[in-house]
């Protein structure tokens, strides 16, 4: 993990470590022209390894949900590159990324994360319906065992709970076994006991699934819940913390304040 | 409030579009309508006044008799012009012979449109100059037989000049004659923008009137003289059983038949505009609806800052009315030029309009803009009344909720107004009595609002069901498309509606079409023993020489020609069928129930079994009858005979020559011949030697039963397709509706989308899950139309069984097409909506707060 300044070197990119399921080389976003130009992500290159619980962290504007969004395919980088798996996400067109987004990446989104006019089994297996494969019907028995929703399958989203309704999102994010699962504030919009249960379950689909997890909070609570936080202000990574605990996380939240 | 409701209207002019084209079109429609029809009778008005300017006074027999589609009046003795001639202070007196004929062009075919255009008038050439207002441009006046003066359009257009021979198709055969003269009418080159030959009296009376006849005589007062004075003087020599008008009355009498027979077209064309505005009052329901739906937050937040419920609800009203009368406004435009091309169009299929400018009518801007302002502002009452309803809390909540329409008083309503609409349709198809036809259509309305009003309670189920098999074979998009037409059935039920109605009125008009041609095919069947029927192109008949020379032909049995005329039995107009008594047998399969036709008397009448029921008539009974040429005469009832054909069995037969006894030598002609073959030839064989006669009588058209068959089935086939055509513009609304329901929905469900597109929804997937919900929305209104209108269509075919609609046929063929457009019409309005939600920026889309 290195932040620079430095503009870009037309050198070939590194090579990758060996472990890597995501990463990004001199990410830069930048929205809008001269006195209006505004940096969204200044040059990052970060890895996100397999089967890590990864928590992106940083105050509004930090640029952490623009990271998210551009490595998960759902954005474009103004320069750089990202990567998912050996895929350089900039040579791909707008189809390809659909359907790199359909089979390769899980998404938890913070709030209308299900459509409502399917039920939550339907929800499940939306992105393999997509792609008109059949689910692996073990694996799908035993994420749905996971989350404990095996009765509420027939429920549209609209009959289920706040904290459901995010299980059945973190359901389907791990139904497709994708190469790397990408949650935005998946508790922004729960209480605490519901966060907690998400949180969990996002947890076991690393320890028991080897899943590989990124996740944008604000929360440092959650962030606990990761393998590792890494920290970004004004587009930039500032800091990284192995084994995060929550109060580690907010003495080092606090310190943005300053 | 006011500001409020401009404000919300820049807001959502989008939104509205759909809410303006409806009202837009309905209104071009009436009005286009109201200034055809106004423009027509204006420009008929100045050519009347034209062609009777310089007349006076009119003399003309009294005797008027009504025969069915307007009067006929009696022809005068040409003796009756000595004594009009006498009285003082007038100065020229003349004979009128008019009558319509046919000529026949260089390539040996009629000129102009046989079947849709006008007749050309057959005039005699009135020697007065005081009268006479046609100028010779070329040549002399017509002066013996042989000779005729051609307008000059005609003669220009069809290469005819001073000198030239060309062939007239009257009574008496093909006749030829010597163009020897050429005219314009005043300064225009025809007759009132119709086709015209004159002859000279005695021969003009011979090819299109009665010799020794006139059709009324033309008076020209001196200087000075009014026409009432002049009318007086005249009217004191005259016989009891003729009368004197002033020319002024004479033209306003044209004028006024002229402006009875625009307005049948006029109400004919309304009514389709009203069906256009109706269902445009389901697409501004909707929009309103949708749209109260989508600012219920701001709405709830005008009332949470102390707007009262009235306040909200004159606010979505102001802005309904505003969009009603721009789109009214534009829409009185669109119908004017809508009229001009109309009018453009009409010339073009050969209807000679006289150029008029258009006539806008202040009546006509006074209703486009007050009707399409209404239907606006009524559409919108009740989602109006529903914005009003919305509680101030609701600012605070985070989703409107919407609350669907399977209430109790919905459904009672609708069962209501159902029901309603069904025993007033009832009534007007069975019962009859005053206003029928408005009750026919007040209750087909009524039904229509009740299907719509009850829609929101089946649409769902019934959404899911047509969905089911996309949802089994398209997969994940056909999921998606079943869910998103289920999901709000209120909205779905009313744009379904709106295409329901359009699509109902085709069915019932097919169903009644195809009813009315098994039952024409039906009864040639079953009474037709004849192998070849000759009809006439055109107003006029064939001449009586076609009979008699198909009857020497070897391979012909027997050809027998029948002749109709009309004629006034008890005061209401009938038809005179007259034929040769001894052949009927060999060319019709007729049944005889009383008496015998084979010796049917010059004084003797075969009535049909339905008439004989109906009067108690028995052979022997006698039928008076009034003849135009003849005046009141008493038949004897020769025979009772059954048939489908002669306009159902409600026409009056008698002999040839008691027809010609009472008809004009020029009424003389055969409407249709029929011929029988020997047994043994068959009509392949025989063919080529019959039309060695036809082929002789440009006018005359062979035609073989099948031939015959589908001549009758295209006859209906023109008209359907004239009301489809004007259907269509119902459907047009309804698909706006479609795709401006769909806009609408989309937009609503941009996070929706924004969701699928992040977790892989390509967007060609995108694509067919809009289309797809468009075609379960289209089918769904089209199936509920099918519905309705086969219903109608047995309800209308059966209450006329008694009139001789005996076949009640669906077309199921017709349908199948119909259904399939339907998808397609899902497919095309889903067209612009899918593609916009295909394009929605995803991360704003998930963005979106």
């Amino acid at each position: 993990m290195t932040a620079t300044d430095t503009p870009p070197a037309p050198a070939p990119p590194p090579p990758p470590p060996q472990n890597s399921a995501a990463r990004t080389v001199d990410a830069t976003k930048v929205y809008g022209q001269g006195d209006t130009e505004v940096r969204a992500l200044d040059g990052i290159t970060v890895d996100f390894e397999t089967s890590r619980f990864t928590a992106i962290m940083g105050p509004s504007g930090s640029g952490k949900s623009t990271l998210m969004h551009c490595a998960a395919g759902l954005d474009t980088l103004t320069s750089g590159q990202v990567f998912i798996g050996d895929t350089d996400l900039s040579r791909l067109s707008e189809k390809q990324l659909t359907i790199l987004r359909r089979d390769t990446v899980g998404f938890v989104f913070q709030a209308f994360n299900l459509v409502p006019t399917l039920t939550a089994a339907e929800n499940i297996t939306l992105p393999m319906d997509l792609a008109g494969r059949n689910p692996d019907q073990a694996w799908l028995d035993n994420v749905i065992d996971t989350i404990g929703l095996r009765d509420r399958l027939g429920h549209r989203p609209s009959e289920l709970s706040g904290g459901q309704q995010q299980r059945v999102a973190v359901a389907r994010a791990l139904a497709s076994k994708p190469a790397i699962i990408f949650a935005d504030e998946p508790t922004g919009n729960l209480d605490s006991r519901s966060g907690a249960e998400v949180l969990t379950f996002l947890r076991r689909a690393v320890d028991d699934f080897q899943q590989t997890i990124v996740m944008v909070t604000h929360d440092p609570g959650a962030a606990g819940y990761a393998d590792r936080v890494v920290f970004l202000a004004d587009g930039k990574i500032v800091d990284a913390m192995v084994d995060p605990t929550a109060e580690r996380v907010l003495d080092r939240m606090k310190r943005f304040g300053d | 409030m006011l500001r409020v409701a401009l404000r919300g209207l820049l807001a959502h002019k989008v939104r509205l579009a759909a809410t303006a084209i409806a009202v837009f079109l309905g209104v071009a429609f009436m009005a286009g309508t109201q200034v055809l029809t106004a423009t027509m009778s204006r420009s008929f008005d100045e050519v009347f006044a034209d062609v009777y300017k310089n007349i006076d006074v009119v003399v003309r027999s009294n005797r008027e008799i009504e025969t069915g589609f307007g009067s006929e009046r009696a022809r005068i003795d040409e003796a009756a012009v000595v004594p009009v001639r006498a009285v003082p202070g007038v100065e020229a007196a003349e004979g009128q012979v008019q009558g319509s004929l046919r000529l026949i062009g260089r390539d040996d075919k009629p000129i102009g449109n046989a079947d849709a255009g006008p007749p050309t008038f057959g005039l005699n050439w009135l020697t007065e100059p005081a009268l006479n207002q046609w100028k010779l441009v070329a040549g002399n006046a017509p002066t013996g037989p042989g000779q005729l003066v051609l307008d000059k359009k005609t003669a220009t257009d069809n290469g005819f000049s001073v000198g030239d021979h060309l062939k007239v198709a009257v009574q008496q055969g093909n006749p030829e004659f010597t163009v020897v003269g050429i005219a314009t009418f005043g300064k225009i080159d025809n007759y009132g923008g119709v086709a015209a030959a004159l002859f000279d009296t005695p021969t003009a009376q011979s090819l299109v009137g009665q010799p020794g006849t006139f059709d009324w005589i033309n008076v020209a007062g001196a200087e000075g003289l009014s026409q009432t004075q002049l009318q007086s003087r005249v009217a004191a020599v005259l016989p009891p059983e003729d009368q004197a008008i002033t020319g002024a009355a004479f033209t306003k009498e044209s004028q006024d038949t002229f402006r009875q027979a625009i307005a049948v077209f006029n109400r004919f064309l309304t009514v389709f505009a009203g069906v256009a505005l109706f269902v445009g009052a389901f697409i501004i329901y909707n929009t309103f609806s949708i749209i109260v739906a989508q600012r219920g937050r701001e709405l709830a937040l005008l009332r949470a800052v102390g707007a009262s419920r009235r306040q909200v609800r004159t606010a979505v009203l102001a802005e309904a009315a505003i969009v009603g009368l721009v789109a009214s406004v534009l829409g009185l435009l669109g119908g004017i030029g809508l009229a001009i091309g109309m009018r453009a169009l009409l010339r073009a299929v050969g209807f000679a309009l006289p150029t008029t400018p258009p006539v806008v009518e202040v009546s006509a801007i006074v209703a486009s803009l007050l009707v399409g302002t209404l239907v606006t502002v009524v559409s919108a009452w009740f989602p109006a009344r529903r914005a009003s309803a919305i509680a101030p809390v609701e600012a605070m909540r985070d989703v409107a909720i919407d609350t669907s329409g399977r209430s109790k008083v919905r459904v009672a309503a609708g069962i209501v107004l159902t029901l309603a609409g069904s025993a007033l349709l009832w009534v007007g198809l069975v019962v009859k009595g005053d206003n029928a036809v408005q009750k026919v259509g007040g209750g087909a309305f009524f039904v229509f609002l009740g299907i719509a009003v009850l829609g929101p309670s089946f649409a769902g189920p019934l959404s899911r069901l047509l969905g089911a098999p996309l949802a089994r074979f398209r997969g994940i998009t056909g999921r998606l498309a079943q869910g998103n037409a289920v999901r709000n059935p209120k909205r779905t039920a009313a744009t379904a509606s709106a295409l329901m109605i359009g699509v109902g009125l085709m069915c019932l008009v097919a169903v009644a079409a195809a009813s009315i041609k098994a039952t024409a095919v039906d009864a040639i069947d079953s009474s037709v023993a004849a192998d070849f029927i000759v009809n006439s192109q055109g107003f006029d008949g064939l001449p009586p020489s076609i009979a008699t020379e198909l009857a020497t032909t070897p391979d012909v049995q027997a050809a027998a020609g029948l002749r109709f005329g009309p004629a006034e039995v008890g005061n209401s107009g009938q038809f005179v069928v007259g034929l040769d008594p001894r052949k009927i047998t060999q060319i019709l399969k007729i049944d005889i129930l009383a008496g015998s036709l084979d010796d049917l008397d010059t004084d003797q009448i075969a009535v049909s079994k339905k008439v004989a029921e109906d009067k108690g008539y028995q052979v022997g009974s006698a039928v008076p009858i009034v003849f135009r040429s003849t005046g009141p005469q008493t038949f004897t009832v020769g025979a009772v005979y059954d048939s489908q054909l002669f306009r159902n069995g409600r026409a009056y037969l008698v002999s040839t020559d008691a027809f010609d006894a009472n008809f004009a030598t020029s009424e003389q002609t055969d409407r249709q011949v029929y011929v029988k073959l020997r047994p043994g030839v068959t009509p392949a064989a025989a063919r080529a030697q019959i039309e060695q006669v036809t082929d002789r009588y440009p006018t005359a058209k062979l035609q073989d039963l099948t031939q015959f068959k589908s001549s009758q089935e295209a006859q209906v086939d023109q008209f359907v397709n004239f009301v489809y055509a004007l259907l269509a513009l119902s459907v047009i609304i309804a698909t706006v509706g479609i795709v401006n329901t769909l806009l609408l929905s989309v937009y609503e469900r941009t996070r929706e989308l924004g969701l699928l597109r992040a977790v892989g929804m390509t967007r060609a997937q995108v694509r067919g899950s809009i289309q797809w919900e468009s075609v379960i929305i289209a089918v769904l209104g089209t199936l509920l139309g099918v519905a309705i209108g086969v219903s109608f269509g047995w309800a209308l075919v059966t209450s006329l069984a008694s009139e001789g609609l005996k076949k009640f046929a669906v077309p199921v063929d017709q349908f199948i097409v119909i259904i399939v457009a339907a998808g397609l019409v899902g497919v095309l309005a889903a067209l612009w909506p899918a593609r916009r939600a295909a394009r929605l920026d995803v991360l704003q889309a998930i963005a979106t707060e």
